[in-house]
């Protein structure tokens, strides 16, 4: 199979599962105690207002006639108003989806890299000091406990020591002054992003690090490694550019696997730095009774980690040239 | 990501059903040998000493309960004292009290979820690894779908549409979401078994499927399973832990998740550091500890390992 065929295939599966949590979803909502009117009606409505606001969510329709409608307006995009914004919810999340991919992709992306590169270390030094400081330093920061870890940052770095704004994503005075220029505005960005990033990092490397580290060590008794020993190369050769690349590989299917509970944490990140990301909003729609947009937050990020999972497979069969589809 | 942390997905060799007692002996010696799993093993014996301990404080005077006890003479929050060893909450209640009442919930919170996520996916595991075809197809899609749903939220979107959740509903939740990954591990391990001769002679000796299955391949699997139940401990603390910081937890219990929410709604965290320290201390520590026992009985069962340890 060709690995055009394999990604259409992939994307065809992906779709299916998309659509079954779309249903289960829709079955959600219904099945909840009261129908979706009454979560949303406010004590000073009238009945007759009420009953206009079921005519125009279309709940006097039968439920196979409503999910069709709904299936529809997904497939259009159209994903409601929010109730606590009384906006579009897709401009909504429009706004907020480029703030999440920032502060969770760096944070994954730089974790998964200091991962290999210290688990290499600390396999190569096994046994010594610089293998116990990092992989014990590995196993406390990967189990801390990531909202209170970030609030730990946040008391140390930006309250007591003032190197970092305590939360938000951007200085209103930079940003309301016209005179700053699009540099000023992005280092002020990435100012605010440090801490978030870091909590994520933190939370992250360490189980990164602790694959890199037992995969090199199964790794350095495969036999090429004896050869390469024995045609008399240089200790870091080996190490670098035999071992190590075969070695990474289980830290990016790892990256793929813990994607979902990395988004747990970068919701809990983004609520606790008041990150704007998607994560946050959806907490935030969640306490505050916001259905529609609390649903497409969960149904975007559905979306989001089903299609990073193809990406990694496709990034691992590039990696690794045994596998072929 | 509390997963093994082992780079290749290989089935390790199990005990043969004999010598039982003797196994266990040596299994010790191995896990001794490990000392990241003894500190597991010894900061567990600490957690468990101060769940047993919640219920003492209360006795003592019933301004220690950590929910409804009050000091009178405080009702605002301080640092130590004689009187209350971690100083008081917003209201004047014992902080110290509270720790200990938190250290229950996460065990029964985390060893519950991790139990009946083992118990759903040994079984799943093995019977869709036993009779395969459709029942083995249908049930790993299954898996595949609830696998790419972050659980934490979606027991928020549970939460936000059935209202106030309690603990059991939430230890239910956790279990539903979290058994895909024991049972891919174990359905694994069924196949290999399967092959096996001694299966073969089972069946040929007229054994039932039900017999074949719990009397054959249940006992190979169930380390695994409680290898897999370590993990899972942690990862249900973790969600609970942050379902109350997010507001959203059971609230007839005090957890330490529920403790650092207060800490946080109130305004305290930059004044009262002795009240914002302990409660993640210890989801920390509790975390570290199931995790580190978890690595060291890994070894125990997969002789390759052994060694690779610090």
């Amino acid at each position: 199979m060709t690995l055009g065929r394999y990604i259409t295939k992939r994307l065809v599966e992906i779709a299916i599962v998309f659509f079954v949590i779309l249903t289960i979803l829709f079955l959600l909502f219904r099945l909840a105690p009261g129908d979706p009117v009454s979560r949303m009606v406010d004590p000073n409505m009238t009945a007759s207002d009420v009953e206009a606001l079921i005519a125009q969510m279309g709940l006097d329709r039968p439920i196979g006639i409503q999910y069709l409608a709904y299936l529809k307006s997904v497939i259009k995009g159209d994903f409601g108003h929010s109730l606590h914004y009384g906006e579009p919810v897709a401009a909504i999340i429009w706004d907020r989806l480029p703030n999440t991919v920032i502060l969770f992709t760096s944070s994954i992306v730089l974790a998964a890299l200091a991962g290999v590169f210290l688990g290499k270390v600390a396999s190569w030094h096994k046994g010594r000091a610089a293998d116990s400081f990092l992989t014990v330093g590995a196993l406390v920061t990967h189990t801390m406990f990531l909202p209170w870890l970030g609030l730990i940052l946040i008391w140390v770095f930006a309250y007591q020591l003032g190197w970092f704004p305590i939360n938000g994503m951007m200085s209103e005075e930079i940003w309301m002054k016209p005179e700053s220029g699009l540099l000023l505005k992005s280092l002020d960005i990435a100012h605010h992003l440090v801490l978030p990033l870091a909590t994520l990092f933190l939370i992250h490397f360490g189980g990164y690090l602790l694959i890199m580290r037992s995969s090199m060590l199964e790794t350095l008794k495969e036999d090429y490694i004896l050869t390469a020993k024995a045609k008399g190369l240089e200790e870091r050769v080996i190490r670098d550019h035999h071992a190590a690349p075969n070695a990474a590989l289980p830290v990016v299917t790892s990256v793929g696997l813990s994607l979902a509970f990395s988004i747990n944490g970068g919701a809990l990140t983004e609520t606790v730095f008041s990150w704007p990301g998607i994560g946050r909003e959806l907490v935030i729609s969640v306490t505050a009774l916001d259905y529609p947009l609390a649903q497409s937050c969960f149904l975007l990020i559905a979306a989001v980690v089903l299609v990073a999972n193809l990406v990694v497979d496709v990034l691992y069969a590039y990696l690794d040239p045994r596998i072929r589809y | 990501m509390m997963v093994s942390t082992k780079a290749t997905a290989e089935t390790p060799d199990l005990y043969p059903p004999a010598n039982r007692v003797r196994a266990i002996a040596q299994n010790w010696s191995v896990f001794r040998e490990n000392p990241l799993g003894r500190i597991g093993l010894g900061l567990l014996v600490v957690f468990c000493s101060m769940a047993l301990c919640s219920f003492i404080p209360p006795m003592v005077d019933p301004m220690y309960h950590p929910m409804t006890g009050v000091d009178p003479h405080i009702l605002s929050s301080t640092g130590p004292s004689p009187s209350h060893w971690l100083g008081t909450d917003f209201m004047g209640r014992d902080i110290f009290s509270q720790l200990l009442a938190g250290a229950r919930v996460a065990f029964l919170v985390g060893v519950s979820a991790a139990f009946m996520s083992i118990l759903f996916g040994t079984l799943i595991g093995v019977f869709a690894g036993y009779w395969g075809k459709t029942i083995d197809a249908l049930l790993m899609r299954t898996a595949d779908i609830i696998m790419v749903l972050p659980t934490l939220l979606m027991v928020l979107i549970l939460a936000s549409l059935f209202g106030q959740l309690n603990m059991w509903i939430i230890v239910l939740i956790i279990a539903f979401f979290r058994w895909p990954g024991v049972s891919r591990v174990i359905r694994a391990q069924t196949l290999t078994l399967k092959t096996r001769p001694f299966i073969e002679a089972a069946v040929i000796s007229g054994a039932s499927h039900t017999r074949v299955i719990f009397w054959h391949i249940m006992p190979n699997v169930l380390p695994l399973s409680f290898l897999y139940m370590t993990f899972r401990v942690t990862s249900a603390i973790i969600i609970e832990a942050s379902l109350a910081f997010l507001g959203f937890g059971d609230p007839s219990a005090v957890s330490w998740g529920m403790m650092l929410q207060w800490v946080y709604k109130t305004g305290h965290m930059f004044r009262a550091p002795y009240w914002l320290l302990p409660p993640g201390i210890c989801i920390s520590l509790i975390t570290l500890s199931f995790y580190l026992l978890g690595r060291a009985m890994e070894e125990v069962l997969d002789p390759r390992l052994r060694g690779e340890h610090l």
